[in-house]
């Protein structure tokens, strides 16, 4: 292999993933910490560790230069920028390309045209992908109501330079729009320092469906199914599955095959995800956008397809052809994953960095945790609160929710609150169970009384 | 018996308009609660089945990754040896250090030399820009801890000072 040594530019349970991908294709790692993680796991499960700068992020995980600095210093041939961080910033990937370093991820212009999402949108466009009907950069309020008045209300408001849900706003009728119109302007230029807003139709019943796609330097390009991530909160996604129960199976093989034509024409290389919108009323699907990075659910996508999208990744990054070609992939079984944060659901989920007493993952054939976390580790207040990524399998989807209520129920975790208890009540209700929810039901859940109730009941676990 | 994922929806469609709280369907190796009230604990829920030991039996927490070793990796810098009376200049960001303002000139400061806070000890390179490190003590070089040309971590000792008031106590104000 033409990479025998990674810089591994990220921190917790992403950053181990990529250490055991790199270990089971002979590669060394280098990884780049804060001071704040010295001391931690993934400082010591890599050949060596680098502290590149202090805790706070943009002193340490998100500086350009300290990054290429230590992986320069410790003569590393590539990079992984695992996902967040820098994964999206196209001058990481340039900043590489300059000093001789392999950016394990897609080239910079990918990451550029499909970053900017009215670029994005134009482009899908182009290539015959629907889209939801939507403006251009609204500049003003006064182009945003002449233009939320073609589209019909409810509008949703969003940013170009987007994501995370900041500088999105759902405006249900015109008095709306001038409160929401600023409060979403001043959102994006905080967030993104670019306030440019769009108009997009709003659809309510709806499912967030996205491709996983591999690219390699070859010209292939293979997807490996799709992923339902409808359960989120304030667009932070919270479980995830893979297939897609809901889609039916004549969308299923178009999405799938959007995916592929939108990667193909913009010559993708490497790991890549492309977010669909799914209107259940109406069976149709419409573009959202394209993440050029891993992401944070890639395992349910490995345990339906038995690949290893991160050793894909660093071979596709080594100029290698990918492993299979598309009727290699075989699709099997349904596979979901919560994510456990260091939350408290009952609080408004408010952070709960701390120190972890003990630390007890459940443990079996069709279960897998990602995370960097065990009992004795501080959680630094600096960072994201996930904590595990709890993933199991099953035959069938319902016998996948019976395994993640199982595992939920043994997973044991005390010194922090988590969003274990939130997880073990949202895998009971039984619209969760039927599958017969859309991106707003986890917030309606929140909203009633009986999670009020539950979560004052088992708060601390 | 086994029950395929179809059956066991049409049971969720034939019972979900009745008046329950919680149901629990265990056939097979297939374990499913369903709820449409509270949170239903499974200790509560299935008390008959003793398939499953109570969490305390549990073995002890397993940690994935191989347990941290005592001592870092070999190829980790070289940690403040605890300078009695020194002072620690440390690298203020990641990157290459020298101890010269250009190849072959004389390095900034040489063992003994006298320092003050503004005194430029040495230089760090981070992508084609040299930062000056200043040596932030009062006092004299006691101890050089870095090469011409290594690459240095942020935090890692460069420079141990031993301090001006150490040296001649009387002073101190």
């Amino acid at each position: 292999m033409s990479v025998s040594r990674v810089l591994v530019a990220n921190r917790g349970e992403i950053a181990l993933r990529v250490i055991r991908a790199c270990r089971a294709l002979g590669i060394e790692t280098v990884a780049a910490v804060s001071e704040a993680d010295r001391d931690n796991l993934v400082a010591r499960a890599a050949d060596r560790s680098v502290c590149v700068g202090p805790p706070r992020p943009t002193d340490s995980y998100l500086k350009i230069e300290a990054i290429i600095s230590a992986a320069l210093g410790t003569v590393c041939d590539a990079l992984h920028p695992g996902y967040g961080f820098l994964a999206e910033r196209p001058e990481l990937a340039e900043a590489c390309e300059k000093n001789g370093i392999k950016f394990i991820g897609p080239h910079a212009e990918s990451i550029r045209r499909m970053g900017n999402k009215i670029k994005a949108r134009t482009l899908a466009q182009e290539f015959g992908i629907p889209v939801v009907s939507g403006s251009e950069k609204v500049h003003n309020f006064k182009e945003a109501t002449a233009e939320a008045q073609k589209i019909g209300f409810p509008v949703l408001i969003k940013a170009a330079a987007g994501g995370g849900g900041r500088g999105m706003k759902i405006v249900a009728s015109a008095g709306q729009l001038q409160g929401a119109f600023e409060m979403a302007s001043a959102e994006a230029r905080a967030a993104f320092g670019d306030p440019t807003l769009y108009l997009e139709r709003y659809i309510a019943n709806a499912r967030h469906i996205e491709v996983q796609i591999l690219g390699d330097r070859h010209g292939n390009v293979i997807h490996v199914g799709e992923r339902d991530c409808s359960l989120q909160r304030r667009h932070q996604k919270v479980i995830e599955e893979a297939p897609a129960a809901a889609l039916p199976l004549k969308l299923r093989e178009e999405i799938q095959n959007a995916a592929v034509t939108i990667a193909k024409k913009i010559g993708y290389e490497n790991a890549g995800t492309i977010e669909f919108l799914l209107d259940q009323d109406a069976e149709r699907f419409y573009f959202l956008e394209m993440n050029t990075r891993i992401q944070v659910e890639h395992p349910v996508t490995e345990a339906i397809s038995g690949m290893d999208l991160v050793q894909e990744q660093l071979r596709i990054a080594a100029g290698e052809p990918l492993s299979r070609s598309q009727s290699e992939v075989k699709l099997s079984g349904h596979a979901i994953e919560c994510r456990i944060t260091a939350e408290s659901a009952a609080h408004g989920f408010r952070p709960c960095p701390g120190l972890i007493t003990e630390w007890q993952p459940p443990e079996g054939d069709d279960i897998r945790v990602d995370t960097h976390c065990y009992a004795g580790y501080r959680v630094p207040p600096f960072y994201d609160s996930l904590l595990a990524k709890l993933i199991v399998r099953g035959e069938n989807r319902i016998e996948a929710v019976g395994k993640m209520q199982d595992a939920l129920e043994t997973f044991f975790v005390s010194g922090i609150e988590t969003t274990i208890p939130f997880l073990r009540f949202i895998a009971q209700r039984l619209e969760y169970v039927k599958g017969e929810v859309n991106t707003r039901w986890l917030e309606s859940v929140l909203a009633t009384s009986s999670f009020q109730a539950a979560t004052a009941a088992t708060s601390y676990q | 018996m086994e029950l395929t994922q179809e059956e066991v929806l049409q049971i969720l469609n034939l019972i979900e308009k009745s008046d329950f709280d919680f149901m629990q369907l265990q056939v097979g190796e297939l374990k499913l609660t369903v709820s449409k009230g509270n949170y239903v604990p499974s200790a509560v829920a299935a008390p008959a089945v003793a398939s499953d030991p109570p969490p305390a039996a549990k073995p002890a927490p397993q940690i994935k990754e191989s347990k941290p070793k005592a001592e870092p990796v070999a190829a980790k810098p070289k940690q403040p040896a605890a300078a009695a009376d020194g002072v620690v200049i440390v690298a203020p960001m990641v990157g290459t250090f020298y101890t010269t303002p250009e190849p072959g000139a004389p390095p900034f400061v040489d063992l003994g030399a006298p320092v003050d806070e503004e005194t430029t000890v040495g230089l760090i390179e981070v992508m084609k820009v040299f930062n000056a490190v200043q040596s932030h003590a009062r006092g004299v070089i006691a101890e050089i801890c870095v090469q011409n040309g290594q690459f240095v971590e942020y935090g890692q000792t460069l420079f141990i000072v031993k301090p001006k008031a150490a040296a001649g106590q009387k002073k101190a104000k």
